[in-house]
């Protein structure tokens, strides 16, 4: 009987012992990317000690399907912990209480470089926590704007001079002036709202009411009929990507991208070039960019709400988020001023056009339906391009079209 | 009695794995996407019956021009790989040195992995780095470099082309082996009475290969009708939507916008035209079957 009773106790020991991992509660995270980040592995195992009977399980998924998959899964009431997500999803996310806010303090919000606490609020409040930066400069080929008799230490400040370079570049040397990518694909919408926001131009005001259909905005679109023919033949065939390309084997005389492209030209380009701040339109105020940030969003309905918004915290905390940005080196625009990013700016004065043009840059505006919105773009760019409408009815038409996303 | 009752529960209970693998993989799937198309779905958590508002909203003007741009391109995707394959059948038969190496060489379409060959085809029709554009531009019959995925004639019909190139092959094969089934004797004949070869083709090879060409189209049709990798890897629909079939315009509105109950409405409508062309499809191959008994 006591031996009995004595092998019901180490069993009933055996198997709390053995349910205890059970236990702890796991945040599921969608991590899109090829690996984790080594800084961020770090960072799990680091907030897992110090919560004890909490664990980070980061699941990555390739960037092509990363969203959909955080969405799928929300949708279908299965939810991740939390989610690396373009910021531009958070509102239509948020409509559809998917995800819980997740509040900043006054001096978190103030850590952060300008406006880039609004590429995540909506309604007064934040729904993510910003993890990815990402702004543009222009870059200029000097060795075509030589040939073409320009100055090649003198970038283009303006649309007017942008325009101007780019027709003596294909006048002179039979060359593409301008890289104007307007493929059916997201950038295509982010490389007109660089011309959106380098003119105070904007798509949606504070109080949710389309501001496309603007004397701004139609300046963009103005000069980006333009910019056509003497852009890369075929637009429409290229996304932003495709057209560093043509840039780096020197076909291309001007480009608008983001900082990758310096480290690429600078680690074994063949093209002699320059980086600068995005030339401004007519009605410009200062220096400005497009503000393209990726954010963790906590998603509601995995019963780890709370701890998952405190580990977005943590993960994107500067101690954290400094090193994973790299120092520049990962192409990442740094959230937050710092020492470091002071540092970097003096070691590689390349980067001062990407940090320049916060100043006066813009959000990714926030709808209810990103896709809807960004189809609407796309498409009002591409009729431009390929000369199926004039800009100003374009403009009108993808206005219009809008008002059911806002 | 008994044993005619226990036959037939033995006969159940073999078709039951099947009907069961219908039902839950076929049936039930077809009967949610109906269910979902008169429904407002989308990633809202409370989901209404609209009723036939979903199909109200999508019969306008662009849609029915989604229809007829996708009725176009299937027809023309067929119809050159029908006449392709049929040629390239009658060649690969003929009685030339290294026939077997050339069946064999016509084999790498179908073997390459889909999107691997779909890549390989945009970058050909890249304008700045493309092979296609380089060769135009070398032989002096462009001026620059022509990206033909940038305008919506060019993009449509380069879409069309490489849908061609991967399914030639298998359309060649089949009819080779329906070009190797006609008796011999019937050529012999028709050489011994001075036939010429093309008389010959017009008159032996053509009409004793329809079955084949005619149960080929239709199989073709359908799959052709539902192609997505081709158009979505190229050009995603673009440029302005030049190249946006049905299959793509549902998986923009249901998976893109998130638009589920539209999109299962247009998904209803691809399996009517669907369901209409494997309709057709039976009754041909009945009509051809009992052709062939009499």
């Amino acid at each position: 009987m006591i031996k009995l009773y004595r092998t019901s106790l180490i069993g009933v020991a055996l198997a709390c012992t053995t349910a205890l991992p059970a236990l702890a509660q796991d945040i599921t995270w969608i991590y899109c990317g090829d690996k984790i980040d080594p800084v961020h592995e770090k960072a799990i195992a680091d907030w897992q000690a110090a919560n004890e009977g909490w664990t980070v399980t980061p699941e990555v998924v390739g960037w092509g399907q990363c969203q959909d998959k955080a969405t799928t899964l929300a949708a279908a009431g299965s939810p991740a912990g939390m989610a690396y997500v373009g910021s531009r999803t958070l509102k239509e996310f948020a409509l559809n209480d998917l995800i819980v806010p997740v509040p900043m303090t006054e001096e978190e919000q103030a850590a952060y470089y300008p406006h880039i606490v609004s590429t995540v609020t909506f309604e007064g409040t934040q729904w993510g926590v910003p993890i990815a930066f990402s702004t543009k400069a222009l870059y200029w080929n000097k060795a075509l704007f030589k040939e073409a008799g320009l100055d090649p230490e003198s970038p283009p400040k303006t649309w007017a001079e942008t325009i101007a370079a780019a027709t003596a570049i294909k006048e002179k040397t039979g060359k593409a002036g301008y890289g104007l990518p307007a493929k059916t694909f997201d950038n295509t919408m982010h490389q007109f709202l660089h011309w959106v926001y380098t003119n105070n131009g904007s798509v949606i005001d504070a109080d949710g009411n389309i501001t496309l259909d603007s004397p701004q905005n139609l300046a963009a679109l103005e000069a980006y009929k333009a910019l056509v023919p003497v852009s890369v033949e075929g637009a429409t065939a290229y996304e932003q990507n495709e057209i560093r390309a043509i840039f780096l084997d020197g076909q291309v005389g001007m480009i608008q991208a983001a900082v990758g492209a310096a480290y690429l030209l600078r680690d074994g380009g063949k093209v002699e070039w320059g980086v600068a701040d995005l030339p401004l339109g007519p009605d410009a105020q200062g220096p400005g960019t497009l503000l393209i940030t990726d954010s963790l969003a906590v998603f509601k309905g995995s019963g780890v709400e709370e701890k998952a918004i405190e580990f977005a915290k943590y993960v994107t905390s500067p101690e954290v988020q400094e090193p994973y940005e790299g120092g520049g080196a990962a192409g990442l625009t740094p959230l937050r001023p710092s020492p470091a990013v002071d540092k970097m700016l003096a070691e590689n004065p390349f980067w001062k056009p990407f940090v320049d043009g916060i100043a006066f840059g813009g959000p990714e505006p926030l709808l209810t339906d990103y896709k809807g919105f960004q189809n609407v773009m796309i498409e009002m760019v591409q009729s431009v391009v390929t000369g199926s409408a004039e800009p100003q009815a374009a403009l009108t038409k993808a206005a219009g079209a809008l008002e059911e996303y806002k | 009695m008994i044993k005619s009752r226990s036959s037939l529960i033995f006969a159940w209970a073999l078709l039951a794995p099947a009907i069961l693998y219908i039902l839950v993989i076929v049936a039930w799937p077809l009967f949610e996407t109906f269910r979902l198309s008169f429904t407002d779905a989308s990633l809202r958590k409370v989901t209404n019956y609209v009723g036939w508002k979903n199909y109200d909203k999508i019969f306008n003007e662009t849609f029915l021009t989604v229809i007829l741009r996708t009725f176009a391109w299937t027809f023309f995707s067929v119809a050159l790989k029908m006449i392709i394959g049929t040629f390239g059948a009658v060649l690969l038969n003929a009685a030339v040195p290294g026939r077997h190496i050339f069946r064999i060489l016509t084999m790498p379409p179908w073997i390459v992995p889909m999107a691997i060959g779909i890549f390989m085809w945009g970058w050909m029709y890249n304008g700045q780095f493309g092979m296609i554009s380089g060769l135009l531009q070398r032989f002096g019959i462009v001026d620059g470099p022509v990206a033909f995925l940038a305008w919506g004639n060019t993009a449509f019909w380069a879409t069309i082309v490489t849908d061609v190139w991967i399914g030639v092959p298998m359309v060649t094969i089949y009819f080779l082996a329906a070009i190797q089934s006609i008796p011999k004797d019937l050529y012999e004949a028709a050489w011994t009475d001075g036939a010429s070869r093309w008389t010959r083709f017009r008159r032996i090879t053509l009409p004793l290969m329809a079955p084949a060409i005619i149960t080929m189209s239709m199989l073709s049709l359908i799959a052709t009708f539902n192609s997505f990798d081709i158009i979505w890897i190229l050009t995603q629909g673009g440029p302005s939507g030049s190249t946006t079939t049905m299959i793509i315009d549902t998986y923009q509105t249901a998976i893109g916008s998130k638009k589920y109950g539209e999109g299962a409405a247009r998904a209803v409508v691809i399996c009517i035209f669907l369901s209409l062309f494997c309709l057709a499809y039976f009754r041909v191959t009945r009509r051809l079957s009992a052709t062939e008994k009499a």
